[in-house]
Order: structure tokens, then C-alpha cells, then sequence
């Protein structure tokens, strides 16, 4: 527990506020070192599929591009997401959303996403790039149990009746 | 009553007769002692201050409606030169006199004055004399006519003539039937003539005050003239003499005395007692002498882009303007002067590169002797490194006069002498004594010892700001020149490389010495391969050598397709083989298109013998097995694009052996049919095959760049993708923030511009509207 949340946040009731915001200064820093060696990686490997960059010149603010995965239901769609980090990146996880509308069981009308590792299962080791493989991977792999959008839930086991609404779905929505 | 009416008429009339002006005329008979009576009347009358005004007042009055006008009717506009000096000369005269005939009146007026104790000053001075010429002169300056300097001018010029031809001119008098002073025959030369006159009239004006209020314009408007002209008859076209000497002096000795005769009506020295005209004089020296600098500076300044062109020539020209520069305030107009000069003479397409270099290594030459702080170099070679930083050859120009031997090779030569210097440099340092700060023109943010450091060479490599690329083309230089030549001259190699390892370090260098090395290890391992019995036993058809270069340290080459026949291909894999038993774990990966083969061409009774390149045999091999062959054909065996292939083919063309049959279509020209037809084609494509044999192998630094802006793609291709479309600026903006930690990232907006737009051309992007997009898939 004591390692996913940033020290400095914890300690917040510090009297030395001056103190605090130089650290806060050198924290945002190595934060952004992080983010800059994370877009250097990411556009090393080129990951089919999956794709990500700053929106304007702040590094805490992206968006991230997903290919539906092959052979299945998603296969030919694209959804583009907005990732948020926080100051306190990478103890605490990034806000992810959905801008494309995405009509998924643990995807909400609103974008919002459930899945573990953006919320209690996150450590510092994940970084933009798995949290979108794992976001392109719950796209083939649903998790039915706690969804988020209940209509979705029920059509998922029969796919092709899914796969039909989907696409008129898509259609509808993108740009 | 009538009594004292007519004695004041009588008085009246008695003073009348002694200031006659009161009637407006001049000339009375009245001497010293009638004077004393009639002084004693005034004085008895108590009317001394009237009558001394009613003079003034009168006085004033003629002169403003007499001799001022009669003054200036004399200053006709003429272009007659002797005329003008006739006519000032008599203008002079006539005022003279004039005022010779007030002075027994001034006389009186004095006397008349003194007894008048009322202290008033008169016209602002004390006594009546200076009072009266104070007057004098304002009369006739407030009626000043508006070309009154013409004749002025021609009355010094005529005696200038005279002046200068005596001072100087005495050696060649005989040649001439014209004195050169005056422009009349010898015969009756009038010089002697205008020496006495103007002496005179210039008496004259200093008698009267007049001299420097009414000629001290036009005297130094044409001393100046006389001084620009004599300045562009000396100094025009003549670099190696220094002048400033030679103008110096006759500047001191014609002119100055010249002057000094003006002012001292004739004498060659002034008084030593009258201060005013030595003060004058001194005055008016200073003037000419900082408008003799100015000018001569500026002509020099003007020719100045010459003078560099010459330079180890034009020194002395060069320490001219070292010293002017001093006296005058012409940097600025100096540096952008040359600017200008370097701007619209070097640098346009129409120069060669190193011709472009050699002027710029003189500009450094002769600009670093002009100002040791090199501010003025830095300033004025601003655009000439600029633009060859846009050159593409500039570098290689450098690095291969850099290497050249013998003639024209300045840069060689430095190189040397760099080698000999290194030593003594560290002792110079420590000369705080003779510090001096940097001029106020100098960049603050620039180390001044940096400044002064920078020998020529760096110099050349500062155009392009990084020691890194001029090596890399250097390697690739050297990597041409290694593979070209098939016997290689090491050692002269190896020699460049020792210099060049002593200014740019061991650690850039450190590749070319492998290559070096390469080379030599290359003989040894070939003789080692040939006495291998496995190879001897699979290969005896024809000998080979290899050239074995460590990839790493190797330039890229330019990639080339190009499948060799079987047997080729066996011989070498009977030669990896072998050099993998010999090296242990370590191969060999064959670079194709590079080398030479020594081929022999037997067809009909024809017989050749070539030099060719691997791509040329391997076409000729072709045509053994099978004597026609389609492009599409050869293209499917060879694996080399038809475009190069046709291009290639040209050079078995021109040679008589391969003609093409129908399109695209080529045969083997057996026996004599073919010779007619050879002949003709044979002297038109020589030239075309032997352009191509000379081009580089390697990758050139321009290739190389774009290898480096590929990494930009990636993050290219990530921002667009992600945020759709994006103008240029925005991109560019995003790489500089985002990318920067990747190599060789300094990327120009224009760089970048070109970069996308090839991009565009190849369909990897779309440019709409000013935005760049990915293209749909």
C-alpha cells in the first residue's frame, strides 16, 4: 500500500509549505522525465496497434490511439482515448477515458473504464503502454462479471447478433 | 541771434569738412592740425556723443549703399577659372581701397571718441577701428549674394595650381609645353604672376578680418576636393604600398603650407608672436588631417573585398587601414561595406565552393592582421558561413584541400604548421601584461581568448559547429579514396591522419585508423587465404582479393542490389569459408557491387582486355551462357531495377559488344557486323559511362542526415495518429519538445519542411490545407 501512494501526498499536513512546493517542482520534474523516456519508448518499439502521444505541450495530458484487436468483434475499429496523469504519476494511476464511444460490458456511456489495474491493481511498474495493451486486450476479453454497461453484458455471449450492433454502433459514433 | 545762427553754421560747416561722410562722400583736405581746432569747437559745444553717432550712423549707411554693393556686383557667376581670379582679386582690391580712404575719418573718429567718456562701445567693440571692420563686416555679409563662393573657388584653385606644380612638379618641366600651374605656355607662364597677386588679396583679407568669414568655407570644401582626388590618383589599383606615410606628408608639407601662406599673407611660417593665426592654422590642420583618414579609409574600405582577395600582398594596404581605423569611426561602416562586397561577389551559385573557401581563408587571413580580436572577422564572415553551411560540397572541398599535396593547398600547409605550433601556444597565455580589452562592437557572449584561439581550420570547421560531421566526411573521403585505388599509398594516408589526429583528438579519429588498418590486414589475409590448400582445391578458375573492412568503423555504403553468377558466388563462398577457418568466429558479408574486375573478352577475333566493375562483368557473364537476353530477363537473374540496368548497359553499348535488337532487347555482337555500328555511338557514351564510374560509394552526408531524420518518423507517425492533423509549426514545435533526447535532433524548420515534403511525394503523408495528416489505410 505505502509504495502505490506518493510520500509528499501523504505528508500533506507538513508546516514547511515552501518547502513542500520545491519538492512538489523537483517531483513534477521527474514525473516528466518519466513520461518523456516512456514517449521515447513507445515510438521506439512502434507496437502494432497501439499508439500514443502529448495532446499540446503538456506532457501530462495524451492521447492514445487502439486498433480493435484482430479476430474478434473490434477487429477494424479504432478508438481514440485521453490519458491524465497525475503529479503524483507513476504512484498513482492515469485517468483513462474512451473519446470515441465505445460500446463495450466495462466501458460506461461516458467512456469511463473498469479494469483493475487503473484502479487498486495499479503499481508503478505499468506504464502507457501496458495499460493500453491491457485496454486492447479487454476489448477481446470482456469481463461480464462487473460490467458497467449492462446491455452490452447480456448481448456479449451470442457474438454475432453483438458484432451487428457494435458496428451500427461504431458507424453511428465515431467522429 | 543771426550771430550765433551763422556761427553754428560755420561750426557745422567745419565739421562737415571733417567727416565729409556726413555728405556721403570720402575725400576731404583736412589735416591733423584744422583737426585739433575743430575737435576743440565740438568738445566747446559739448555735442561729442551726437556728432560721433551722426557719424556712425552715416558711415553705416554708405557702406550699406555703396561699398557693400560695389563689393559683391564683382562676384559674377563665371565659369572662366582666370577670370574668377581676376575678379575677386580686383573685388578684394577695390574694398581695400575703399577702406584705406575711410581710415584718416577712423582716425578722427577716434580722437573724437576718446573725449566723449561715455564708454560706450562701439558695433560691440572697444576702439573704433576693430568697431568699424566689425561693422564692415556685417554689412557685407548680410548682403551676401548667393553664389559668391564660385569665384572664391576659382581663385584657389588657380593659385592651388600653382602651389601643388611648385612643390612638385620641378623634375618634369621640360616634357611639358604647358606649365601645369597656370595653363599657359612657358613662354609667358603667369605663375609668378598669381603667387604675388594672391599673396596680396589673401594680406588684403587678413588686414581686413575677412579671410576666414568669407573663404574658410569654400578653402576647406576645396582642400577636401583636392585632398579626395589626389587620394584616388595615388591609391587606386596598388595594394602593396602603404600611402598613409607619403599622404601624410603632403598633406603637412603642400598643403599645410600652402595654407600657413593664406593665412600669413606669403610667409612660409606664421609669426611666432600672433597666436591667432598659429591657433588657426593648428585648427584647420587637425580638420584635414581626420578628413584625410576618413577618406582614405573610406576608398580603402571600398576595396577592401580586393584586397583581401590578394591578401599576403596587399599587407601594407591592410596596415593602412589598421591605423586609420584607429583615428577614424569607420568599423561600422567597414564591416557592413565588406558584408555587402562579400554578399554580392562571393556568395551566389554562379562560385565554385573552393573558390568561395579560398577568399574566405584570405578574409580570415587579412581581417585577423586588421583587428587581432577578431571581432571584425566574426562579424563580417556571419553570412559567409551561413551560406556554406547550405553548400553540400563545402565539406568535402575543405577535407580534400585539407589532404591535397602540392600547390594551392594553403590548408594542408596550415595543417603542418598547426603540428609545429601546438607547443608554443600554452606560453602566450600567460601574457597578462599586454591584455587589452575587447572593442566595444564584440559580442559579450563570446569568450574573447575563444576568439582569438581559432586558427584557420577551425575556423573552416566552425562553419559547420561540430568537429563530429567534417570527420565523418573525412572518413568517407577516405573511404572512397581507399577502395578506388587498387594499389594503396598508406602511408601518405597515414601521415594526414597523425596531423589531422593532432587537432581533432585520437577519439574522432580512432575509425579512420581502422580503416587504415583494415586495409593492411586485407594483404595479409588474402596472402594467407590464397596458400590455404582447401581453397586452392575448390577454386583455381581465377584469382581474387579481398577487401575485409570491419563494418563498424566504415562509413555506410550506398546500398546496391546485385546477384552475382553461381561461380562467382561459389568462389566467394569457398573464400568466407576459408577466412571463417582462419578468423574463428568471425565472416564475411559481401558487399556486391564494389571493386574491380580485371576481365579478358574474347568474341570473333576480337579480343579485350578491361578493368570493370562487378556490375559490368556480371552483365558480360550473362551473355556467355545465352548470347540475348531481355531487360525483363536480366532483371529476374540479376535482381538490379530495370532503370539501372539500361543505364549499365550503355557502357557494353558503347564498346561494340552488346547491341540492342529491338526495345529492350540486347544481343552479343558477333564478329565484324558490329564494328560500323560501335564506332559511331562509341564516342558519345564514353563520356556518360565514365561519369558514372567516378561516383562516390559511400553514403554522403547528406545521405546520412536523412538517416537521421528518420528517427523523427516514428514520432511523426505517433503525433499524427494520435492528434489527427497538424500544421508545420506545430510539429516542428512538438519535436523540439518531445524528441529532443533522440541523436542528431537539431532540426530547422525548413529541414523538417523538406523532410515532410519528400514524405508527401513517397504517399507516407497528406498535406491538406497546410495541415499534415496520415493517409487513410
Amino acid at each position: 500500500m505505502a509504495q502505490n501512494i506518493n510520500p509528499h501526498y501523504a505528508s500533506s499536513s507538513n508546516p514547511a509549505k515552501q518547502n513542500e512546493d520545491t519538492i512538489k517542482l523537483k517531483d513534477n520534474h521527474a514525473v516528466s522525465k518519466r513520461l518523456q523516456k516512456e514517449l521515447m519508448e513507445l515510438m521506439r518499439c512502434a507496437d502494432k496497434g497501439i499508439s500514443a502521444f502529448p495532446e499540446s505541450e503538456n506532457l501530462f495530458k495524451w492521447i492514445g490511439t487502439i486498433n480493435g484487436p484482430l479476430d474478434t468483434v473490434y477487429a477494424g475499429h479504432k478508438y481514440k482515448l485521453s490519458l491524465e496523469f497525475p503529479n503524483s504519476y507513476p504512484y498513482a494511476p492515469p485517468v483513462v477515458k474512451f473519446l470515441t464511444p465505445c460500446f463495450h460490458p466495462n466501458v460506461d456511456t461516458c467512456g469511463l473504464i473498469c479494469l483493475d489495474i487503473l484502479k487498486d491493481k495499479w503499481t508503478a511498474l505499468y506504464d502507457v503502454r501496458t495499460v493500453l495493451l491491457s485496454i486492447q486486450s479487454l476489448l477481446a476479453e470482456p469481463n461480464t462479471h462487473s460490467p458497467l454497461n449492462q446491455q452490452a453484458s447480456y448481448l456479449w455471449p451470442n457474438q454475432p447478433a453483438y458484432k451487428k450492433y457494435l458496428d451500427e454502433f461504431y458507424s453511428k459514433h465515431r467522429d | 541771434m543771426a550771430n550765433k545762427s551763422d556761427e553754428l553754421k560755420m561750426y557745422w560747416n567745419k565739421i562737415n569738412y571733417a567727416y565729409p561722410i556726413l555728405n556721403d562722400t570720402l575725400f576731404t583736405d583736412c589735416s591733423d592740425a584744422e583737426y585739433e581746432e575743430i575737435q576743440q569747437i565740438i568738445v566747446g559745444l559739448g555735442v561729442q556723443i551726437k556728432i560721433r553717432d551722426l557719424i556712425l550712423i552715416h558711415t553705416e549707411k554708405y557702406l550699406r549703399q555703396h561699398v557693400a554693393p560695389s563689393f559683391w556686383s564683382k562676384f559674377l557667376k563665371t565659369d572662366e577659372e582666370v577670370k574668377g581670379f581676376q575678379l575677386f582679386k580686383s573685388a578684394v582690391n577695390d574694398l581695400y581701397e575703399a577702406m584705406s580712404s575711410f581710415s584718416p575719418m577712423i582716425t578722427r573718429l577716434g580722437i573724437l571718441n576718446n573725449s566723449c567718456c561715455d564708454n560706450k562701445p562701439i558695433y560691440g567693440e572697444r576702439d573704433v577701428m576693430s568697431g568699424f571692420k566689425q561693422l564692415l563686416r556685417a554689412t557685407l555679409l548680410s548682403q551676401l549674394p548667393l553664389d559668391f563662393q564660385v569665384i572664391i573657388n576659382h581663385f584657389y584653385k588657380v593659385s592651388f595650381n600653382v602651389f601643388d606644380n611648385a612643390e612638385y612638379d620641378n623634375s618634369d618641366m621640360g616634357e611639358d609645353v604647358m606649365c601645369s600651374g597656370c595653363w599657359n605656355e612657358y613662354s609667358d607662364c603667369n605663375c609668378a604672376y598669381i603667387v604675388k597677386v594672391f599673396h596680396d588679396t589673401n594680406r588684403k583679407l587678413v588686414e581686413l578680418t575677412l579671410l576666414e568669414r568669407l573663404t574658410g568655407q569654400v578653402l576647406t570644401n576645396f582642400i577636401q576636393q583636392r585632398i579626395e582626388l589626389h587620394i584616388q590618383k595615388l591609391c587606386t589599383g596598388t595594394f602593396d604600398v602603404s600611402h598613409i606615410g607619403f599622404l601624410e606628408n603632403w598633406l603637412d608639407t603642400t598643403v599645410m603650407s600652402w595654407l600657413t601662406r593664406i593665412y600669413c599673407a606669403g610667409a612660409s611660417k606664421p609669426h611666432k608672436v600672433d597666436k591667432d593665426i598659429q591657433n588657426a592654422v593648428s585648427k584647420f590642420k587637425q580638420k584635414l588631417s581626420y578628413y584625410l583618414y576618413h577618406i582614405y579609409t573610406k576608398l580603402r574600405i571600398d576595396q577592401l573585398f580586393n584586397i583581401i582577395i590578394v591578401y599576403p600582398d596587399s599587407q601594407p594596404a591592410v596596415d593602412d587601414i589598421k591605423l586609420c581605423l584607429d583615428k577614424t569611426d569607420l568599423r561600422a561602416t567597414l564591416c557592413k561595406k565588406l558584408q555587402n562586397a562579400l554578399e554580392t561577389r562571393l556568395l551566389h551559385p554562379g562560385v565554385n565552393t573552393p573558390d568561395i573557401l579560398t577568399a574566405y581563408i584570405s578574409a580570415i587571413r587579412a581581417l585577423r592582421h586588421l583587428d587581432p580580436s577578431g571581432v571584425i572577422l566574426e562579424t563580417v564572415t556571419k553570412p559567409v558561413r551561413n551560406y556554406l553551411r547550405n553548400r553540400e560540397d563545402t565539406v568535402r572541398s575543405v577535407v580534400s584541400s585539407l589532404t591535397e599535396e602540392g600547390a594551392g593547398s594553403e590548408l594542408a600547409e596550415e595543417l603542418a604548421k598547426f603540428a609545429a605550433e601546438t607547443d608554443e601556444d600554452l606560453e602566450k597565455e600567460e601574457d597578462w601584461d599586454n591584455w587589452v580589452p575587447d572593442p566595444k562592437d564584440a559580442d559579450p557572449k563570446v569568450n574573447g581568448n575563444d576568439r582569438k584561439a581559432n586558427d584557420i581550420i577551425s575556423m573552416l570547421v566552425n562553419v559547420y559547429g561540430s568537429k563530429e560531421l567534417f570527420v565523418n566526411e573525412y572518413r568517407t573521403l577516405l573511404a572512397d579514396r581507399l577502395l578506388a585505388q587498387s594499389v594503396i599509398n598508406t602511408e601518405k594516408e597515414i601521415r594526414y591522419l597523425e596531423l589531422l589526429k593532432l587537432r581533432f583528438g585520437e577519439s574522432q579519429l580512432h575509425f579512420c585508423e581502422v580503416m587504415l588498418k583494415d586495409v593492411s590486414d586485407s594483404k595479409r589475409i588474402n596472402s594467407l587465404i590464397q596458400q590455404d590448400k582447401n581453397f586452392e582445391s575448390l577454386n583455381n578458375k581465377f584469382a581474387s582479393n579481398a577487401m575485409i573492412l570491419s563494418a563498424q568503423f566504415w562509413p555506410p555504403f550506398k546500398d546496391e542490389s546485385l546477384e552475382l553468377p553461381e561461380e562467382i558466388k561459389q568462389h566467394f563462398e569457398a573464400y568466407t569459408k576459408s577466412y571463417e577457418a582462419l578468423k574463428g568466429n568471425r565472416t564475411l558479408s559481401w558487399k556486391p557491387h564494389l571493386g574491380n574486375v580485371n576481365i579478358e573478352i574474347e568474341i570473333g577475333d576480337k579480343k579485350l582486355d578491361l578493368t570493370v566493375s562487378p556490375f559490368n562483368a556480371t552483365l558480360i557473364m550473362h551473355f556467355q551462357t545465352k548470347p540475348e537476353w531481355t531487360l525483363e530477363e536480366l532483371h529476374q537473374i540479376m535482381k538490379v531495377p530495370i532503370t539501372i540496368l539500361r543505364r549499365k548497359i550503355t557502357y557494353w553499348q558503347s564498346l561494340g559488344i552488346i547491341s540492342e535488337r529491338s526495345t529492350d532487347n540486347f544481343a552479343l555482337v558477333e564478329g565484324s557486323d558490329g564494328n560500323k555500328s560501335s564506332c559511331s555511338t562509341n564516342q558519345v557514351q564514353e563520356m556518360i559511362c565514365e561519369d558514372e564510374e567516378s561516383e562516390s560509394v559511400m553514403a554522403s552526408a547528406h545521405d546520412q542526415r536523412e538517416g537521421e531524420l528518420q528517427v523523427f518518423w516514428s514520432y511523426i507517425v505517433g503525433m499524427l495518429t494520435n492528434l489527427d492533423s497538424l500544421p508545420l509549426e506545430r510539429i516542428h514545435q512538438m519535436l523540439k519538445m518531445f524528441a529532443s533526447q533522440a541523436p542528431g535532433t537539431e532540426c530547422s524548420l525548413q529541414e523538417l519542411r523538406q523532410f515532410l515534403d519528400t514524405k508527401v511525394r513517397t504517399h507516407q503523408l497528406v498535406l491538406q490545407a497546410g495541415m499534415y495528416k496520415l493517409p487513410k489505410t
